[in-house]
């Protein structure tokens, strides 16, 4: 009876060690490899890592997580030909344990086995045609282009003017220079006035319907209901992979990078930036929106954040 | 006839070397991004520092040496520091190669903290990085200071800042190149300044480990970046006000409007820069507005002031084109168009559709190529043509004009039209959602090697006259 106890004890201890394995490996894959890689969803900037422990040795598996650039500069074929198929990013050394490598390969395994097999690449889509500018937008390329237009045509009265030479009354043009003064002078200040008020941060205290919090990293954005202030809370909070929201609700997206700076841009179903703010180690940028048509929302990263910048997006809906 | 000093002639040959070159890597980077090298794709991002360090610059050294060249009529800067500024910085440029082209650095011309430190480039690299911009930095620093003892030895720095004109005095009367430079020399050494603490900040933290705070750094980053951008175009500007009365036969005086006016831009320029702080809603909202009302008003002076007198200069003058004029002339023009963009990109409620899209290199494009480019070339033409004296022709100095404005114009086009529609700047390659982006760099692809074919003229045009000028100084 005694051993019987001792036996269920040990048996109870290890099946708990094993479940904390997987979830250090579940955990740890949030922190440190979502930005680059899926299980089972497709390449990112780093390659879909479903049957990645069938493809590969689980030592060099191991090696790699640890030591990535060691492999690199000691020009494993491996390393090297991942090196080059990924446009040359190199993985970063996350400063791992093995016992962190193992929990993640251990978690890599499990999850692939479990995912659905990998949808095969999808063919080269066809271009999007050019979409409509948008109503800020093309307003001000309108007052660009006719201003622009005013400035070529006195150039060109004034450069066509040598062909005649003559003196030119001083204080006559001492008295234009003038009038321009207080017209440039009277404008701007009314459209100081005008523009000022309509600046994102006046729009501070409405009441926000839902408040999402957005961490970014290099080359990820991490929505969730829960704050995010820090690595460690990715495994912790719960993610949403892509944001729903009703129409007509107004949204405050609290912004923030665990980091480098990055930029959270966010595009409208008809592909025009409509709203956007900064990402900023340390710092949380509140940024709000009215979502007012339904649809598929683009986020694109918006300050240079290294080699996956380009790479760095994510998408909301809005019903 | 007054011979161009050796320092402003090596200036030159710098600029007319390093200026096609990074021509040739913005190409490269239109390409990729058309989708036309699809392997050298890794490549753009450290081709895009490699660009943008480089022509902020080119451009600032080349619009120093005129700064430098115009005051040698005025008073004695040090050619002993004129050398070392050369060799300084043809030392920070070599480190910057190193660590581009060894190191595959990429940490962007700004550099924002703390990518530097969090990218994919060796940690070498990024050091040599450091180093480069920290050679760079303290050179242009005591050039700067060399260059403002110079001008307070001669006027004290009151009267070149023309504080009696102010006070109702015209005499003892002030060039109004002597003004502006004063004005930008005072702002570069403020810029200055901000950049060596920026780069304190990162050597303490390579050291000790201890980070800094990302608000304060991109405050301090934006202030040396913007300011030393801008007071670059307004030493183009004392070019302009230097040799343009030649061309027109007509004197450009300081008054006290003119002194008004620039001592006004000392004040207005220190404040724009936190136009580029927007997008971060933490900023104190104080300093958003302000950045709007200082960025709005800064185009007073331009425009009211030194293009409208600039322009008076020219209207009905008998005036005397030629390449050198008309770089100005429309290198004017280029200055005001690209303020146009830049004052409505920095109208805070526009900027959130504007602020990183390809709007942005659109503007500073215009001013920094159409504007303050086409200044720096058409004074050193001026210049080397004064001593060398070569017969000209005006056909082909006319096709060279053009074949620049086209290329230059069509390039920048692109960039509005592409700003406009939302494609962001510095991106690679474009999402299919923005794939226009690449039917924008193709063209400007085709645009900008118009440029680069006119500027090869006018490199074939001040080639023999260089020389001469060169031999002059033997």
């Amino acid at each position: 009876m005694r051993f019987a106890e001792v036996l269920v004890f040990v048996c109870s201890l290890l099946a708990a060690a094993a479940a904390t394995a997987a979830t250090d490996g579940k955990v740890l894959f949030e922190q440190k490899c979502t930005a680059c890689h899926t299980i089972g969803g497709g390449k990112r900037v780093g390659p879909d890592l479903q049957g990645v422990t069938e493809r590969q040795p689980r030592d060099w598996l191991l090696q790699f997580i640890v030591a990535p650039d060691k492999l690199l500069a000691a020009k494993d074929p491996a390393a090297l030909k991942l090196f080059e198929e990924f446009n040359r990013i190199p993985m970063p050394n996350l400063g791992l344990s093995e016992a962190d490598a193992q929990a993640l390969i251990e978690f890599i395994a499990t999850a692939g086995a479990a995912a659905r097999p990998a949808a095969p690449q999808p063919a080269a889509q066809p271009a999007l045609p050019q979409p409509d500018l948008g109503s800020l937008q093309s307003k001000a390329l309108a007052v660009f282009l006719a201003i622009t237009a005013v400035i070529v045509l006195v150039f060109i009265w004034v450069g066509a003017s040598t062909r005649a030479p003559a003196d030119v009354n001083t204080a006559k043009a001492y008295g234009l220079r003038r009038v321009l003064f207080i017209t440039a002078a009277v404008l701007l200040t009314a459209l100081l006035a005008a523009t000022l008020p309509q600046a994102p941060y006046a729009a501070g205290d409405a009441k926000a319907d839902r408040v999402v919090y957005v961490a970014t990293r290099q080359f990820d954005f991490v929505f969730s209901e829960e704050p995010i202030t820090s690595a460690e809370d990715l495994g912790r909070v719960r993610r949403m992979e892509r944001p729903e929201f009703a129409r007509g609700e107004l949204v405050e997206f609290r912004v923030t990078s665990l980091d480098v700076n990055h930029g959270f841009g966010l595009y409208n179903p008809q592909r025009q930036l409509i709203a956007q703010t900064q990402a900023m180690p340390g710092y949380v940028n509140r940024l709000r929106v009215r979502i007012t048509e339904p649809g598929d929302y683009k986020v694109l990263c918006l300050e240079y954040c290294a080699a996956g910048h380009h790479l760095m997006h994510s998408g909301l809906t809005a019903k | 006839m007054r011979a161009v000093h050796k320092n402003t002639l090596y200036w030159m040959a710098v600029t007319f070397i390093l200026f096609p070159v990074l021509i040739l890597v913005g190409l490269f980077m239109r390409a990729v991004q058309a989708d036309q090298l699809g392997g050298a794709q890794a490549w753009f991002y450290p081709m895009m520092t490699l660009h943008g360090v480089g022509m902020v610059g080119v451009w600032f050294v080349a619009a120093m040496a005129c700064a430098s060249d115009i005051l040698e009529r005025y008073c004695d800067p040090s050619a002993a520091v004129g050398r070392f500024a050369l060799a300084g910085t043809v030392l920070g440029v070599l480190l910057l190669l190193a660590c581009v082209f060894l190191g595959r650095f990429a940490a962007g011309w700004y550099f924002l903290y703390p990518l530097p430190l969090k990218g994919e480039w060796p940690a070498w690299s990024a050091v040599t990085f450091l180093l480069s911009i920290t050679v760079l930095g303290a050179t242009w620093l005591v050039w700067c200071l060399d260059l403002l003892r110079a001008i307070a030895k001669k006027y004290s720095l009151s009267r070149a800042l023309a504080w009696h004109y102010l006070a109702g005095r015209g005499e003892p009367e002030l060039p109004p190149s002597v003004l502006i430079i004063t004005v930008s020399l005072i702002a570069a050494v403020a810029a200055l300044l901000a950049g060596v603490i920026v780069l304190v900040l990162f050597y303490v933290e390579l050291l000790s480990g201890a980070t800094s705070d990302t608000l304060l750094m991109k405050n301090l980053t934006f202030f040396f970046g913007h300011t030393l951008v801008n007071l670059a175009m307004y030493l183009g500007v004392a070019a302009l006000y230097e040799a343009l009365p030649e061309y027109a036969g007509r004197p450009w005086k300081t008054n006290r409007i003119v002194a008004i006016s620039w001592n006004a831009v000392l004040l207005i320029v220190l404040f724009a820069y936190f136009h580029h702080l927007y997008m971060d809603f933490v900023q104190p909202g104080a300093f958003q507005y302000i950045g709007q009302v200082a960025s709005y008003f800064s185009a007073i002076p331009a425009a009211v002031v030194t293009i409208f007198g600039a322009l008076l200069l020219v209207y009905h003058a008998r005036m005397r084109w030629n390449i050198a004029s008309l770089l100005f002339f429309i290198g004017l023009a280029g200055w005001a168009i690209g303020g146009v963009g830049a004052v409505i990109d920095s109208t805070i409620s526009v900027n959130v559709a504007l602020h990183n899209t390809l709007w942005v290199p659109a503007h500073f494009h215009t001013y920094m190529v159409a504007g303050l480019a086409f200044l720096v070339i058409g004074y050193f033409y001026h210049r080397c043509q004064e001593v060398a004296r070569v017969p000209e022709n005006a056909g082909a100095q006319a096709f060279t004009t053009a074949l620049l404005v086209i290329g230059a114009y069509g390039f920048f086009a692109m960039f509005y039209l592409a700003g406009a529609y939302a494609v962001p700047r510095r991106f690679a390659l474009y999402p299919l959602e923005l794939n226009h982006g690449a039917g924008y760099s193709l063209a400007a692809l085709v645009f900008a090697s118009l440029f680069l074919a006119g500027f090869l003229l006018y490199l074939v045009s001040i080639w023999t006259r260089w020389f001469k000028a060169m031999g002059a100084r033997a």
